[in-house]
C-alpha cells in the first residue's frame, strides 16, 4: 500500500483504503474499488489530497519488457556493431560467404523481435550516436521496412530478405570517402557528386553476391517514383517494388534521427514533409504507411484530455486514434515517479481520448526532460 | 431537460468539429422530438450513466461523415466508408462526449459513457427509454450534424 496524490490517479489503479467525505466521515468510494476516471473526478472534486493505493500487478506485459528491454538495447548495439563488420568487409570478397551467415542471423534477430516488440525496437532507434550513425542507420531503416512489410502482409521469407536489403542499402557509402560520409554540415558540390554514386557503388559490391532484390534496392533507393530520384531517374513501376519500401523508410528515418549538423525532426514534422514531398513515393505504399503513422506517428508525444503526457509507442491498424502510450507526466503536468503504459484501444479507456499533439518545440522540451528523468526507459 | 445539461454537449461538439473536422458549426433550430426517431445514415449511439442517463445519438449523412473522417485521417481522402473512417467518425463522437463529461462533471454532474455503437443503414430508427428527445442540428459546409439527446437526472 503507499499514498499518492489525487492527482497522480489514473484509471485501472486500485483502492487500498476506503476514502471518506472530509468532515463528514461518509465514505465516498469504499477500499479495492477500481478506480475509473469518473470515480478520480468524483474524488478531486472533494478537498482530498491523497489516497491510499494498492501497487499493481504488473501486466505480463509490462513484466515482458522489463525484461525485454536491455536484451533489445544489446541486440541493437550489436546489431549496429555486425553491420558494421559485415559492411567494412564486404570490400572483401572471400569473406563474403562469412558475411551472409552473419546479415541472416542478424536479420533473424531483428525479425524475431519486430515480432515480438516492435514499439520497444523502435524506440531504440532514438538512442542515437553519431559516430556510427551509417551502421546505426542501417538497422534502423531495416526496422522500419519490415513494419512497412508487415502492414503489407510479407511472409517471413520476404521480410528477411527486405531486412538484408534495408541493412545493406547504403554499402556503397563506404566506396565514398570516409571524411564525405562521416562529415558535419554541408557538402560540396565535389563531395555531393562523390555520395550520389554510393548506389552504383553498393550495386557493384553486392552483384553477385547477393539476390537480385537486395542488389536492386542498393541501386535503386534514391530512385522516386516520380523519376525525380537518381543515379537513373527510373520512374513508377520501373523501380524494384523493395527499393520503394526502403526509399520510405530511409528518407522517414534520416528525418527523426539526429544528425551532427542538425537536430532531429519531430515524427509529426517528418511525416509533414514527407506528405509534401509525395509525388516521391509509390502511392500506396505511402497511403499504408501514413495510415499506421500519420495521425498520430509512433514517437510523438500526445496531451489527453485529461492532462496526462505520453509517448506513442504503438499504433495497431485501423485505430489510428486509439494507440498505446507511455505516460510520463500526470494530469497537472508533473513527471510520473514511473512511466506508464496505457492502451487506447482497452475498452477501459474508452472515456480516454488524445487532445493534441504537441507542438515541436513542446516535443523537444518533454523529450529531453523525458529523457533526463528516466534514463533507463526506452 | 434542463439546459444546464444540455449546453456542454453543444459547446463540445463546436468545439470538437472545429477543431478535428476543421469546420464551423452553426447551431439550427432547436426540435423537440419523441421517440423512436429516425436516424440519418450514419448514427453514432453513446449510453450516458451516473447522476444523468440516456443516450446521445450524432446523426449525419455518409457524404458528411466521410468528409470529416477525411479530415481527421489527414486528409488521405476515404473514398468509402472503410474501417478506418468508422474509427474516425466514432473518435469524433468520443471527443465531444468526453468533452461534455467533463465540463457535466465541473458543474457537479458525474457521469460514465459506453463506448460508441455505430449504426449504418438508410431507414435506421432508434427508440429510447426515454420518450423525449432534444434535436439539435449544427450546420458545417460539409453538411449537417444533428445531435439527438434523451438524458433525465437521476434522482436518489
Amino acid at each position: 500500500m503507499y499514498r499518492i496524490k489525487v492527482d497522480q490517479l489514473t484509471p485501472g489503479m486500485v483502492l487500498a483504503q476506503d476514502v471518506l467525505i472530509p468532515r463528514t466521515g461518509v465514505t465516498l468510494l469504499p477500499s479495492s474499488t477500481t478506480l475509473t476516471m469518473d470515480m478520480i473526478r468524483r474524488i478531486s472534486h472533494f478537498d482530498i489530497e491523497e489516497v491510499y493505493i494498492t501497487p499493481p500487478e504488473k501486466s505480463d506485459r509490462e513484466k515482458n519488457e522489463e525484461i525485454l528491454a536491455p536484451v533489445m538495447a544489446e541486440t541493437h548495439e550489436k546489431s549496429v556493431a555486425v553491420v558494421e563488420k559485415v559492411i567494412t568487409n564486404f570490400d572483401n570478397r572471400d569473406q563474403s560467404g562469412y558475411s551472409q551467415a552473419l546479415l541472416d542471423g542478424l536479420v533473424g534477430d531483428l525479425l524475431e523481435q519486430v515480432k515480438m516488440d516492435a514499439d520497444l525496437l523502435l524506440n531504440l532507434t532514438h538512442m542515437k550516436s553519431y559516430d556510427n550513425y551509417l551502421f546505426s542507420h542501417a538497422v534502423n531503416v531495416s526496422i522500419i521496412s519490415i513494419l512497412i512489410g508487415e502492414q503489407l502482409g510479407y511472409s517471413k521469407e520476404e521480410l528477411n530478405l527486405l531486412g538484408v536489403a534495408a541493412l545493406l542499402h547504403d554499402i556503397g557509402m563506404l566506396k565514398t570517402s570516409v571524411e564525405t560520409w562521416k562529415k558535419s554540415g554541408t557538402l560540396t558540390p565535389t563531395e555531393l557528386q562523390e555520395v550520389r554514386k554510393h548506389p552504383e557503388y553498393g550495386a557493384q559490391f553486392l552483384a553477385g553476391n547477393m539476390p537480385e532484390d537486395v542488389v536492386a534496392v542498393a541501386a535503386q533507393h534514391h530512385e522516386r517514383y516520380d523519376g525525380s530520384g537518381y543515379p537513373k531517374g527510373l520512374k513508377g513501376s520501373a523501380i524494384n517494388y523493395k527499393a520503394r519500401i526502403v526509399a520510405l523508410a530511409d528518407v522517414y528515418e534520416a528525418c527523426i534521427s539526429e544528425r551532427l549538423y542538425r537536430e532531429r525532426l519531430t515524427p509529426q514534422e517528418a511525416i509533414r514533409l514527407i506528405v509534401g514531398d509525395q509525388n516521391g513515393f509509390d502511392p500506396q505504399l505511402l497511403k499504408i504507411f501514413l495510415l499506421t503513422m500519420a495521425v498520430y506517428p509512433i514517437g510523438s508525444f500526445v496531451q489527453l484530455n485529461t492532462g496526462e503526457v505520453g509517448r506513442v509507442i504503438r499504433v495497431s491498424k485501423n485505430q489510428p486514434f486509439r494507440p498505446v502510450l507511455t505516460l510520463y507526466y500526470d494530469r497537472k503536468g508533473e513527471l510520473l515517479r514511473q512511466p506508464v503504459r496505457l492502451d487506447l484501444s482497452a475498452d477501459s479507456n474508452h472515456l480516454l481520448y488524445i487532445k493534441e499533439t504537441l507542438s515541436a518545440p513542446e516535443h523537444k522540451k518533454v523529450a529531453q526532460q523525458v529523457a533526463e528523468a528516466f534514463p533507463n526507459h526506452i | 431537460m434542463k439546459a444546464e445539461f444540455i449546453n456542454p454537449f453543444v459547446g463540445a461538439a463546436y468545439d470538437v468539429i472545429k477543431k478535428v473536422a476543421k469546420v464551423e458549426a452553426t447551431k439550427g433550430e432547436l426540435a423537440l422530438a419523441t421517440s423512436p426517431i429516425r436516424g440519418d445514415e450514419v448514427n453514432v449511439v453513446i449510453g450516458v450513466t451516473g447522476d444523468l442517463t440516456g443516450q446521445i445519438i450524432f446523426c449525419l449523412s455518409e457524404a458528411t461523415a466521410l468528409s470529416f473522417a477525411s479530415k481527421m485521417l489527414m486528409n488521405l481522402a476515404t473514398d468509402s466508408l472503410n474501417e478506418l473512417a468508422k474509427s474516425a467518425i466514432c473518435e469524433m463522437g468520443n471527443m465531444i462526449l468526453g468533452n461534455a463529461v467533463t465540463t457535466l462533471g465541473e458543474r457537479g454532474y458525474f457521469c460514465n459513457l459506453t463506448p460508441p455503437a455505430l449504426l449504418i443503414g438508410k431507414e435506421v430508427i432508434v427508440s429510447t427509454q426515454i420518450l423525449k428527445f432534444l434535436v439539435i442540428p449544427l450546420e458545417t459546409k460539409e453538411g449537417r450534424i444533428t445531435i439527438n439527446v434523451a438524458l433525465q437526472e437521476n434522482l436518489e
